[in-house]
């Protein structure tokens, strides 16, 4: 119904008071963060048997942007008229490398620049309620 | 390991043929690949094939199997291989592995495919479980998106501009304009390429490759057999396949972590030192290259990963000519990707035969002077990557 937010796929992220958070893993013997959740490491050079629940974000920095000019095809989805919209890669500052959309205009961005996360529309059903994913701005 | 040779090569050309089957592209490329390497349907022992999603191989990627049928059924093995956009060249490693551990004296290694329009699609595949389908489900990146985000950070890094990546496709078309079976020979210019439509910013229409439809095959024999059959065999130096690395700096799926070190294309980087190991080369030891241009990006990126130039090298050399057939270090004198357009699981092939043309010094107007060896190399998802050297 309007004004629903429903996350695109369940078990992905959250929020909470500080903003935006990754649902993810991380090695308890070596660190190495997943995201989606990983049920082991798969370092191939980590024996460590033990992982833990992680969560990821808010803040980071871009690795890189770009634009996706033109509507991809299913299962990605967009409110029609379709417009386009920026792709970024960011270094979280928990040791993430993330892919994502990003809200802000691709006209203002640059390499470098700090970003947080956050969690928007990707588009929205017959009903009027948004489908939720996570995304980045810039701060 | 036996010596192993290539001893006929035979494409379709490229383009789209709305009117043929894939199997019909499949039965030009091979037959004038048996003709070229003087043997007939019956000779030869086994093929190892390019599976498509696309097209053909009963939806099964079975494609190996609708050429032997096609050709007619001799009751040979058939071995289908699955790499994305890599399996021409892992199809002709397998290939290469069945002549080099002595299993048979002769195989076919073949790749052809029919591309639906537009961006390549996944699978189809509605899983939450795949990396792919995630990507593609929370966040929608294309495949031109993906090399354009690699690009951004090129130019970040070391400076290339949207001058250079309009040069590399103006070079690949000065070249490829004179292969009779790329589809698009019509030269370009800088302002031709820099006004061609934006897909991902900073990548053009005319800097990335579209999708194509076209057949390559390869006819690959035994040291003894090729010194009976031919006074021009072409060696197989090296042939490798290998699968990106974990601390690979680009995610492949949603995420990574943030990696040490500054490797970002490593499953081609690995089947490329693999290939020249083996081969005994170094990479200033190569006449040419034919790489896996889906984007200009690649072009400038691949020389410096496999260590032909210094990093920040590439834009110095393109713009001093010495990519082109007769530079220094030519790259895709065939015209590569960007004037095929992909043919997804045929391109691997595809390579072989031009720098089989190349090494024979047959290639016409694009012809590299005094070839004597040659790299050829594709990556594909799931972070495959594959390379072979050849030399004469």
């Amino acid at each position: 119904m309007p004004g629903e937010r429903i996350p695109v796929v369940e078990g992905l992220f959250t929020e909470d008071d500080g903003g935006a958070r990754l649902l993810g893993s991380r090695c308890a013997a070596c660190g190495t963060p997943y995201f989606p959740r990983s049920d082991r490491c798969r370092h191939p050079d980590c024996s460590g048997t033990q992982i833990e629940d992680a969560v990821f974000g808010p803040f980071g920095t871009l690795w890189s942007y770009s634009v996706q000019n033109y509507p991809p095809p299913a299962p990605a989805s967009y409110d029609e008229p379709y417009h386009p919209y920026a792709l970024a890669v960011v270094d979280l500052a928990d040791g993430l490398r993330v892919v994502g959309r990003l809200i802000d205009d691709a006209s203002t961005l640059r390499v470098g620049a700090p970003v947080e996360l956050v969690l928007a529309p990707l588009c929205h059903e017959d009903d009027g309620s948004a489908l939720i994913t996570w995304m980045f701005r810039t701060r | 390991m036996r010596d192993v040779a290539v001893l006929g090569v035979g494409m379709h050309p490229w383009g789209k043929f709305a009117d043929r089957s894939v199997t019909d592209l499949c039965r030009v490329a091979v037959g004038a690949a048996l003709e070229d390497a003087g043997v007939s349907w019956r000779d030869v022992e086994a093929v190892a094939a390019a599976s498509s999603r696309f097209s053909g191989g009963k939806g099964w990627g079975l494609n190996g199997n609708d050429v032997v049928e096609d050709m007619g059924s001799t009751g040979i093995p058939v071995y289908n291989l699955s790499a994305g956009c890599a399996a021409g060249g892992n199809a002709f490693n397998v290939g290469y592995s069945l002549v080099a551990g002595g299993l048979h004296d002769v195989v076919l290694v073949v790749g052809g495919e029919k591309m639906p329009k537009g961006f390549i699609q996944t699978s189809g595949v509605e899983e939450e479980t795949d990396p792919e389908y995630l990507r593609q489900r929370c966040v929608g990146m294309t495949g031109p998106a993906f090399w354009a985000l690699l690009c951004r950070r090129r130019m970040e890094e070391l400076g290339t501009t949207e001058q250079h990546l309009a040069m590399v496709a103006v070079k690949a078309h000065k070249v490829g304009m004179h292969n009779p079976y790329a589809r698009f020979r019509k030269e370009f210019t800088i302002g031709d390429v820099l006004g061609s439509n934006m897909v991902s910013d900073p990548l053009r229409l005319f800097e990335i490759c579209p999708v194509s439809d076209g057949a390559a095959a390869v006819v690959i024999c035994s040291a003894a057999k090729a010194r009976r059959l031919t006074t021009n065999p072409i060696w197989i130096a090296g042939s490798a396949v290998a699968t990106a690395r974990f601390d690979d700096g680009m995610p492949r799926g949603l995420a990574g972590m943030v990696p040490s070190g500054g490797t970002i294309h490593s499953e081609a980087a690995s089947a490329v030192g693999k290939a020249l190991g083996q081969a005994g080369a170094s990479p200033e030891d190569l006449d040419l290259v034919e790489l896996q241009d889906n984007t200009v990006y690649y072009e400038l990126a691949f020389p410096e990963d496999w260590g032909l130039c210094k990093p920040g090298e590439a834009e110095r050399l393109l713009e001093k000519g010495e990519t082109l057939p007769t530079g220094k270090m030519p790259i895709n004198p065939s015209g590569g990707f960007l004037c095929f357009g992909e043919a997804t699981t045929a391109m691997g092939v595809f390579q072989v035969c031009e720098l089989t043309w190349q090494l024979r010094g047959v290639a016409g107007a694009r012809q590299v002077p005094e070839a004597r060896l040659g790299l050829a190399q594709t990556l594909g998802l799931g972070g495959n990557g594959t390379a072979v050297v050849l030399k004469r």
